[in-house]
């Protein structure tokens, strides 16, 4: 480890943010360490995540459902899966139920906030999160843990838009933003066509795209940190 | 977990045997998956056994010789990770185009389909073990759909009964089933009449196995051998429900009963008549036909009857023979009608079948292929009479349907219309003297058949023949070069037939891709070993355990051999129904994803034999 890293690395925040946290799920989610960012990407565990929220404002809205799934070895493991909504107690709008299917009924039988961070969390320890456009998830997740716990963890993450975004602009070309998008980068690589606006879905989705994309780097020497954003 | 992983639910659910699980198994199973991504060349490496189902892309199998033996598509699923037990056979995979797989352990799927053994042994299954399965399905249903389910036994018992009294012997007995015709008596007390209530039954195997065989003397009571507490039934069931009793119980004569009274005996043998009846009401109403204008009428049913036949789930086998027997009830009756005109041969003859009717595999608007032995007295002037005979019979066979043979195989030809010495040079000159293309045109003449005449020309012929042909490696090997010219396909790629050259083709040519290499390699079997018969599948049988074929590989074939003529079958009866020509091209759309699978078994099969014969020459 370079002394850099010693000290500007996200395991030393992590590390620091440990010494803060209060004792629970955040701080046990904090004491194990993420992943060196020298790490081969195959033994790289990773936890491909995707949420599903009533608007994209993380401190105005909420989060509605939880969906991840384990990959490692380049290899998704649905044995790892999971998928929970949460109960927010708001009545959800109209426009939004129509995107994520998720209705006030579904919405009562779901699971208290704390509960499903908490797996989540568990299941994240020591794993590096896999998303598609990143902001969401992190500020969603931060946000639920400030008001949770009082305190905003770090996650370190691979965000496919992020090198999608990466590669278009290398080549220099013009291109549409609408070709980011998750569904339309999965085309470019012939992928299946998949039920979208379902997090757990959604974050199988996102690690075939991975997968799709680093079939295309050379891979023998692909580390962590080359694909972190 | 209802709908979370709906998707890969329900790609899994529409891969055959997975559509036969519950939806619960379903969850459990795509709960163990692993997905993966494989770029385009890259390989397989699978460390442990493991199924694989292709999401999207395509995998391409090679062997070690980087021949091709298969591709995969969407939605097919890659099987040849399972069984990893032969460290040196590790399966050569590569993806044809980027895929997504998703994987299963054989460990995982063993446990969750733990109650699916049929599902799993699919799977896991070797080909022809799979194909094997496949055939006595079919023939189970073929017995199941028959119309016996929905004819009442009432049609068919026979009445009255033969009974015989206990005290009499076994002499008495054997000489009244003989003199009356019965396999079977009833055996009553001494005083009751007729109509009395039987305590036993006695059939012939009986007297074959309780008292000649033990050495009893034929003077003993009969009560003495028969079986006692012998079961009956009621007429009121359907014809099925005797078979099925009589079958269960492995016995062939059942007593039949009305309000608990005997009223006849029905056997085994009347019940599996039945389904012939068809073929024998054609075949008495072609005897009575008096004109060609007639019989051509009549034969206008012969596409119905195949059509019949095919939906009640006969066997190609059945169909082939029925069918073959029928065009032999047409041909007899044009010979008869031709002698009436033309007077009586002057010299001995006999009327030939070639290919697929003298082998019995005859299906509707199939072309005649016909050729006459004549007796060596034949003089040069009888020449005008065989001439106008063979005219007369073939002109009628081609007004009831069945087409003048492209190739000019027919009695008309007067190659083909020959005494017995010519065709015993044709046949020395095509076996000592092979030349490949000569026996190409010949191979027909392999399978010949007596349909109206005197059969002893064709044995000679025939015996002869035989016995140059047995262990003639130079005859064999030309024969078998001509016959390894059809191949099979690989399998199906996508919509597509799968050459074994890599090319993707509309449509499967059963006839030439997959019945007659078949029909070839029996052929080639039979005259290696000698055997006598023309029936693919009664060559198959005969030379089955010889130095020619295995017993397994015998059965193997016959399965293949079976469901290839089913399908052809079907696709006839299909094609008859809408009115159009018959013809031998299936279509991948026409047949469910299972269908290609049990196909892409018989091709390995016949695939492995024709190797194993290139080899062997």
């Amino acid at each position: 480890m370079g002394i850099l890293e010693h000290w500007l690395g996200y395991n030393a925040k992590r590390q620091r943010l440990y010494n803060k946290a209060p004792t629970g799920a955040l701080k046990d989610f904090l004491a194990v360490p993420f992943p060196q960012p020298s790490t081969p990407f195959a033994q790289v565990p990773i936890l491909a995540v995707d949420f599903e929220t009533t608007g994209l404002n993380a401190v105005d809205d909420k989060l509605l459902s939880v969906g991840y799934v384990a990959l490692q070895n380049r290899q998704i493991q649905l044995a790892q899966s999971y998928h929970q909504v949460i109960n927010t107690g708001q009545k959800l709008k109209t426009d939004n139920v129509l995107i994520h299917r998720i209705t006030d009924n579904l919405q009562a039988q779901g699971h208290p906030l704390e509960v499903v961070v908490e797996q989540l969390l568990k299941a994240l320890t020591g794993k590096v999160m896999l998303v598609h456009f990143a902001r969401i998830e992190r500020h969603f997740l931060q946000q639920a843990c400030l008001e949770l716990y009082g305190l905003a963890p770090i996650f370190p993450i691979i965000d496919t838009l992020a090198l999608a975004k990466k590669r278009l602009d290398m080549q220099d070309v013009a291109y549409d933003p609408s070709e980011l998008r998750l569904a339309n980068l999965r085309k470019k690589y012939q992928l299946p066509n998949h039920l979208a606006h379902n997090a757990l879905n959604d974050a199988i989705a996102t690690a075939e795209l991975l997968l799709a994309q680093i079939s295309y780097i050379p891979t023998e020497n692909l580390q962590l940190k080359t694909l972190l954003c | 977990m209802s709908t979370e992983l709906a998707e890969i639910n329900n790609f899994i659910r529409s891969i055959p045997p997975f559509n036969e699980l519950t939806d619960e198994k379903i969850v459990q199973l795509s709960q163990k998956i692993t997905i993966s991504y494989l770029r385009q060349d890259k390989k397989i490496h699978a460390d442990t056994a493991i199924l694989y189902f292709i999401r999207t892309g395509a995998l391409t199998h090679v062997n070690e010789a980087n021949e091709l033996q298969g591709k995969y598509g969407e939605g097919d699923i890659c099987s040849l990770f399972c069984c990893q037990n032969n460290e040196q056979n590790i399966p050569l995979v590569c993806a044809a185009e980027d895929c997504l797989l998703y994987a299963i352990t054989c460990e995982q799927l063993t446990t969750v389909l733990i109650d699916y053994p049929k599902a799993l042994e699919f799977i896991l299954q070797r080909g022809s073990k799979r194909l094997k399965n496949k055939m006595v399905q079919v023939n189970e249903e073929a017995i199941l759909s028959s119309s016996l389910m929905n004819t009442a036994l009432s049609h068919f018992y026979k009445s009255p009964v033969a009974c015989i009294k206990a005290y009499k012997s076994i002499q008495d007995a054997a000489l009244k089933m003989t003199q009356q015709g019965y396999s079977c008596l009833l055996v009553i007390e001494k005083n009751t009449n007729e109509n009395g209530q039987p305590i036993g039954i006695v059939t012939d195997k009986d007297i074959r196995q309780r008292c000649v065989a033990q050495g009893l003397s034929f003077n003993t009571e009969i009560r003495e051998i028969m079986t006692h507490n012998m079961i009956s039934i009621d007429c009121n069931n359907s014809a099925y429900d005797a078979l099925i009793m009589m079958t269960s119980q492995h016995i062939h004569h059942l007593p039949v009963t009305k309000n608990g009274r005997l009223v006849g005996m029905i056997t085994v043998t009347d019940l599996m008549n039945q389904e012939g009846l068809n073929a024998v009401n054609f075949a008495s109403i072609i005897r009575k036909a008096n004109s060609v204008a007639e019989l051509s009428k009549i034969s206008e049913m012969l596409p119905k009857l195949q059509i019949r036949m095919a939906k009640l789930g006969s066997t190609a086998d059945h169909v082939g023979k029925t069918i073959s027997a029928i065009t032999m009830a047409f041909t007899i009756r044009l010979i008869k009608m031709a002698e009436d005109k033309l007077g009586q041969a002057p010299v001995v003859y006999a009327w030939l079948a070639a290919g697929s009717q003298a082998r019995q595999e005859q299906f509707a608007h199939s072309d005649q292929d016909n050729a006459l032995i004549i007796a060596n007295d034949m003089l040069p002037e009888h020449e005008q009479w065989f001439n106008s005979f063979a005219h007369f019979v073939c002109d009628g066979l081609a007004a009831c349907g069945f087409i003048y043979c492209p190739g000019n195989v027919m009695a008309t030809n007067k190659k083909w219309r020959q005494p017995l010495s010519v065709w015993q040079h044709y046949f020395e000159q095509w076996v000592s003297v092979p030349e490949p293309k000569a026996l190409m045109n010949a191979s027909i003449f392999f399978d010949l058949n007596t349909i109206y005449g005197d059969t002893t020309l064709l044995q000679q012929v025939r015996n002869k023949m035989l016995a140059t042909t047995k262990d003639n490696t130079l005859f064999l090997a030309h024969l078998s070069k001509n016959a390894l010219q059809h191949k099979p396909p690989l399998g199906f790629f996508r919509d597509f037939v799968l050459t074994q050259n890599g090319n993707n083709e509309a449509s499967l040519d059963l006839k030439h891709n997959g019945i007659a290499p078949i029909v070839d390699l029996a052929r080639i079997y039979a005259l290696a070993e000698g055997v006598n018969a023309v029936n693919t599948i009664e060559r198959i049988k005969q030379v089955a355990g010889t130095p020619s074929l295995t017993q397994t590989s015998a059965d193997s074939l016959i399965d293949a051999f079976e469901f290839l003529g089913l399908l052809r079958s079907s696709h006839q009866a299909k094609q008859l129904q809408a009115e159009k020509e018959p013809d031998n091209y299936l279509h991948p759309k026409e047949i469910s994803r299972l269908e290609r699978e049990h196909l892409k078994d018989a091709f390995k099969v016949i695939k492995t034999l024709q190797k194993a014969r290139q080899v062997v020459y």
